[in-house]
């Protein structure tokens, strides 16, 4: 697998969807790929937000920390971003993410993605636009479970 | 002499410089001045030749009697008349005919041509032997009363300012002092030889002579003085213009605002005129000071020509004498003019020298204590210690201690507490000798504070302030500072010529004998039994403080040298071989790819695969590689030059695609491209001309594109440019680089070799022999733990922290934490064993519970010993004996009773092992 493969991931995520090839490219250059073991953690819940994963290979598990112990509470797929709301609001982990499977995944690092965002207002409008997005369907639900 | 110590000068610099360079070298300006007038019968021998070879030899007069032979070398000392006129024939000398007599002229010509030559050589060398001894002898005094600056005029001395006029201003001074004497001795026995001849030859005419050059020495002088005055001003003046032009353009808002232009051209136009006035003064008085000069030169050729023709005329001067007079006087301008550029270069040097000593100033400098009293006192710092009457103002005259007194018994852990006030950190520096503005008396038994002698204080108390202060070197330089006190025994004997000649020539200049290579850590003192024993204490130390585990860090990361510690080497390749083992065993064979002799490793760049070991000199580390001859020579035998050039083409496709756009100097230009910004125009350029195709790159631009894949590490860049076929060619390739390399310099690759240490690679590498998985999550610090492990079990701990002891600090430590910084300067006071550890502040770089805990550390390590420590209030103040407050510009001692202390004291947590913290 090349960083023209992972190109190709990168654009399956809605949130860098619109962004220009070569931008994309960019990002994956500047991330790393990494394996996990099944099991394998990417990061534990209220640990500090240092990156972000794209998960090229595999599946990951998204747990809760309750009083009960951890619960599951998703499963994310190939192509999916984990992680990214902790790197942009600068606040610890709010769950944790547990490979089921062996897994590879991108990491972009916090500082690196920043730095894109900061450098490249095209990307920054992308990842708002998805957020706005994110924000609408959250809305829907709210006003959704309000009426029923 | 001036009486001297070994440690520096009494007192301040001497006011006159002449003074002082007599002082100091008196017997050597005495030696050239004496070889000097040795030379001179010599140079006027070589003078007087040429007339010989003419006169007897080509004219022929030795000849002029018919005879066929002249005596050469004949030597007869003839009495003057005085002495009774006698003649004594000393040799013969040998008969010669005439072409004899002429080559062994013109070969006696150039003997002497050749001893005026020595003499000549001689005298530089001397002169500037003699200038570079004073000039070390004067820098090494500035520096001597650097030392001794005084805490509170160090606030107004700029350390640029004191570098420079040691380094810098001091030059010309040194260069003058060869000249000091010997020049106006030299100059000055020329000038009067030929007056004394004038005189000779004619009484009056000598004395007309001595009148012009008197004149000329009084007048021109004084008008060159005026000169000098002159130019400073319009030096003054001009930096002035300069100045006020950036005032003008600084506020050139305001001009434009209030319509300024008239007044500020005006004033522009002001000073313009008097830089003109000064340059047209400095030109009119530099031609009339040229203008006299030639006018007294010649004026006395008119005195001899007019007074001498009538003498003459009138019989009583015959004209051989007036033109030998007039000869004579032609000998006698160049060395005058040379004598007054000389007095010139004297005031200048003198002005110089007057503002060196101004810097230096004595009432600037702490008084100076001879050595010898310092073994006297060396007694503990114990006892009661009673402050009486302190007074000390603040810088507006507001009274921060006014008559407080207060009595300790030592030893005692004192809390000095500032509750927010400057009190408690002035007494701190008072009591650790930093502080000398104050009235009012401290004792300790019955010695005054401020008269224990410094080497006493130097080595029984340690002050740690807030800045800790670090100098450039290792972190055992820089805790070991404080025990190099004098070589422990004594100056060692001379034991080769070059240390005899050192030795002579410190003694010489007032420097100091001792060397700096002599033992000078009296490790008795300490409790150590060699130097390895005191590197265990050291490393004891920091890990108690709390720096185990950076130690250890700092010591995988540095270097071995397997020829001082072959059984180290031995050790560390072992665990190697163990380390291997435990990754094989746990199932983590997956996180380090070793370095094998005949495979790829993939998790490491090409370059490195292809030396298979670590590059010592510059030319072959990085890109340089790429532009070497010999390894361009090995790629290209093994048929690898155009594999690597296509790689190069494709990575800098890549990099100028996805790097485009990003500014010049961008981070991430810095942490990610294999290409710099600046060089990205030069690849796509290239990468135009090869999309061309039908132009060939030239070997530059292929070098240029070689250097690309040097640096490609497969897992990390992911561009899927090597190959099995590829890695398979790279492999194969490096017995060709070696054999390419080592052909070329022996030295210039240390080759990895499974069995033994690779001393130009750091410790880790050499633990690990392979690189880290860049593909596996988490990868760094599971082997980092498995190498701590087995760092652990093998025993190798205490020696890698130990190699981290050579961990480079950086200027002022900046290679290190604040928190690093902090505990070796602690760990500095601590390793003296001080009878009084004075901490101001040296804590605050640790949050509050590390910094409990260094507390808790620190009662530990000062057991039966005094420490003060500065805090902010009382509450930290639990386990101290004594609490100091200030309250009203008074101080207020409380004594703790023991069961109060104790009911506070934390229990000192040594049992766990702060090495065990180590990842």
């Amino acid at each position: 697998m090349t960083l023209e493969a992972e190109v190709q991931s990168l654009r399956q995520v809605p949130m860098f969807r619109d962004i220009d090839p070569a931008r994309l490219k960019l990002l994956a250059f500047t991330s790393e790929r990494v394996q996990f073991a099944g099991g394998q953690r990417f990061f534990s819940q209220g640990d500090a937000a240092d990156a972000a994963y794209v998960i090229l290979d595999g599946r990951a598990q998204v747990l809760l920390d309750t009083p009960h112990g951890e619960i599951r509470v998703a499963e994310m797929g190939e192509n999916a971003l984990v992680g990214e709301m902790g790197i942009l609001s600068d606040t610890p982990r709010s769950a944790t993410i547990m490979a089921a499977v062996p897994t590879t995944a991108l990491r972009i690092d916090k500082r690196v993605f920043l730095e894109l965002l900061a450098q490249f207002p095209q990307m920054a409008l992308a990842v708002m636009r998805e957020l706005a997005k994110r924000l609408e369907q959250t809305n829907a639900q709210l006003v959704a479970q309000s009426t029923s | 002499m001036v009486c001297r110590t070994g440690d520096g000068i009494v007192g301040a610099m001497e006011k006159s410089l002449f003074r002082y360079i007599w002082t100091h070298s008196k017997r050597d300006q005495l030696i050239v001045c004496a070889v000097v007038l040795a030379s001179q019968p010599f140079y006027f021998a070589s003078l007087d030749l040429p007339r010989q070879i003419v006169n007897q030899a080509i004219q022929g007069e030795a000849f002029r009697e018919g005879q066929a032979t002249a005596p050469f070398l004949k030597l007869d000392l003839h009495l003057p008349n005085w002495l009774g006129g006698q003649s004594f024939h000393i040799f013969d000398g040998f008969e010669l005919g005439r072409i004899g007599l002429l080559l062994g002229l013109s070969c006696l010509f150039l003997f002497f041509v050749i001893i005026n030559g020595a003499f000549k050589y001689w005298i530089n060398v001397a002169k500037g032997i003699l200038g570079e001894r004073m000039l070390r002898r004067m820098r090494f005094d500035l520096f001597s009363m650097v030392l001794r600056f005084t805490p509170e005029a160090l606030r107004t001395v700029k350390s640029s300012e004191t570098a420079t006029i040691i380094k810098d201003e001091v030059e010309p001074v040194g260069g003058f002092i060869g000249d000091a004497f010997i020049t106006p001795i030299f100059l000055g026995t020329q000038a009067l030889t030929a007056l004394f001849f004038i005189i000779v030859q004619n009484l009056w005419l000598g004395l007309m002579a001595i009148a012009v050059v008197g004149v000329q020495f009084t007048i021109i002088p004084y008008l060159r003085r005026e000169l000098l005055r002159l130019g400073k001003q319009r030096q003054l003046a001009s930096r002035e213009l300069a100045g006020r032009i950036g005032e003008v353009l600084d506020g050139i808002e305001a001009v434009h605002v209030h319509n300024a232009y008239g007044w500020e051209k005006a004033e522009i136009g002001h000073r313009l005129f008097r830089l003109f006035d000064l340059r047209v003064k400095i030109y009119n008085r530099k031609f009339i000071v040229k203008f006299l000069n030639n006018f007294l030169s010649q004026l006395t050729p008119f005195f001899f020509y007019a007074v001498g023709g009538y003498f003459a005329i009138r019989g009583t001067l015959d004209i051989g004498q007036l033109v030998a007079v007039i000869g004579a006087y032609r000998e006698l301008p160049p060395p005058l003019k040379e004598l007054i550029d000389w007095d010139q270069q004297r005031l200048d040097v003198q002005v110089k020298y007057d503002q060196v000593t101004e810097h230096f100033a004595e009432e600037r400098l702490l008084p100076f204590v001879s050595a010898r009293e310092e073994r006297v006192q060396d007694e503990p710092l114990i006892g009661p210690l009673h402050a009486e009457e302190l007074r000390v103002s603040d810088a507006h005259g507001g009274m921060i201690l006014d008559n407080a007194s207060f009595a300790i018994t030592l030893p005692a852990k004192v809390a000095v507490i500032s509750s927010g006030g400057a009190a408690a950190s002035i007494m701190a520096r008072i009591l650790a000798r930093r502080m000398h503005g104050y009235s009012g008396q401290i004792r300790i038994g019955e010695r005054d504070l401020q008269q224990i002698p410094p080497a006493v204080i130097g080595q029984r108390l340690a002050y740690a302030g807030i800045d800790p202060i670090l100098f450039p070197g290792t972190i055992r330089d820089n805790l070991i500072y404080g025990l190099r006190r004098k070589p422990s025994d004594g100056v060692a004997p001379a034991d080769s010529r070059e240390e005899m000649r050192r030795i002579t020539e410190a003694k010489r200049t007032g420097n100091p004998v001792e060397n700096i290579a002599d033992q000078w850590i009296d490790y008795g003192r300490i409790g150590a039994r060699d130097a390895d024993d005191l590197d265990r204490i050291l490393v004891n130390l920091l890990n108690k403080l709390g720096m185990g585990g950076e130690i250890y860090l700092f010591g995988l990361a540095g270097w071995l040298d397997p020829d001082e510690e072959p059984e180290l080497a031995e050790r560390i390749v072992e665990a190697r071989h163990r380390l291997r083992e435990t990754f094989q065993a746990e199932g983590m064979a997956g996180l380090v790819d070793p370095f094998d002799p005949e495979g790829y490793n993939e998790q490491t760049t090409v370059a490195e695969n292809l030396l298979f070991g670590v590059p010592k000199s510059d030319e072959f580390k990085g890109r340089n590689l790429a532009y070497n001859p010999d390894f361009r020579d090995a790629i290209e035998r093994a048929g690898l030059s155009d594999d690597l050039v296509h790689m190069g083409l494709q990575i800098a496709e890549t990099m100028t695609e996805i790097f485009e756009g990003l500014p010049p100097g961008h981070s991430l230009f810095e942490q990610f491209s294999f290409i710099g910004a600046e060089e990205l125009t030069d690849f796509e350029a290239i990468l135009r001309k090869h999309a061309r195709s039908d132009t060939s790159l030239s070997k530059e631009e292929r070098a240029k594109l070689l250097s690309l894949p040097l640096a490609y590490i497969e897992p990390r860049h992911r561009l899927g440019l090597l190959d099995n076929s590829l890695k398979l060619l790279l492999v194969h390739a490096r017995r060709l680089v070696r054999e390419m390399l080592q052909s070329a310099d022996a030295d210039a690759v240390e080759f990895y070799d499974p069995e033994r240490i690779c001393a130009a690679a750091p410790l880790r590498d050499n633990l690990l022999f392979g690189r880290i998985s860049y593909r596996v999550a988490n990868a760094q610090a599971r082997v980092a733990e498995a190498v701590s492990a087995v760092v652990r079990d093998m025993g190798l701990l205490e020696d890698i922290e130990r190699i981290g002891l050579d961990h480079q600090v950086g200027t002022a430590g900046r290679l290190l934490t604040p928190q690093e910084r902090a505990c070796v300067n602690l760990a500095r006071c601590l390793v003296k064993s001080p009878d009084i550890l004075i901490l101001d502040g040296a804590l605050s770089p640790f949050d509050e519970i590390r910094a409990q805990k260094m507390t808790e550390v620190l009662f530990e390590l000062s057991e039966g010993r005094s420490l003060f420590m500065v805090l902010p209030n009382d509450r930290q103040a639990g386990p101290f004996d004594v609490l100091m407050r200030f309250k009203n510009a008074q101080i207020l001692t409380e004594e703790r009773s023991g069961s109060a202390r104790d009911a506070e004291k934390p229990v000192p947590d040594t049992a766990q092992p702060i090495a065990g913290e180590v990842a």
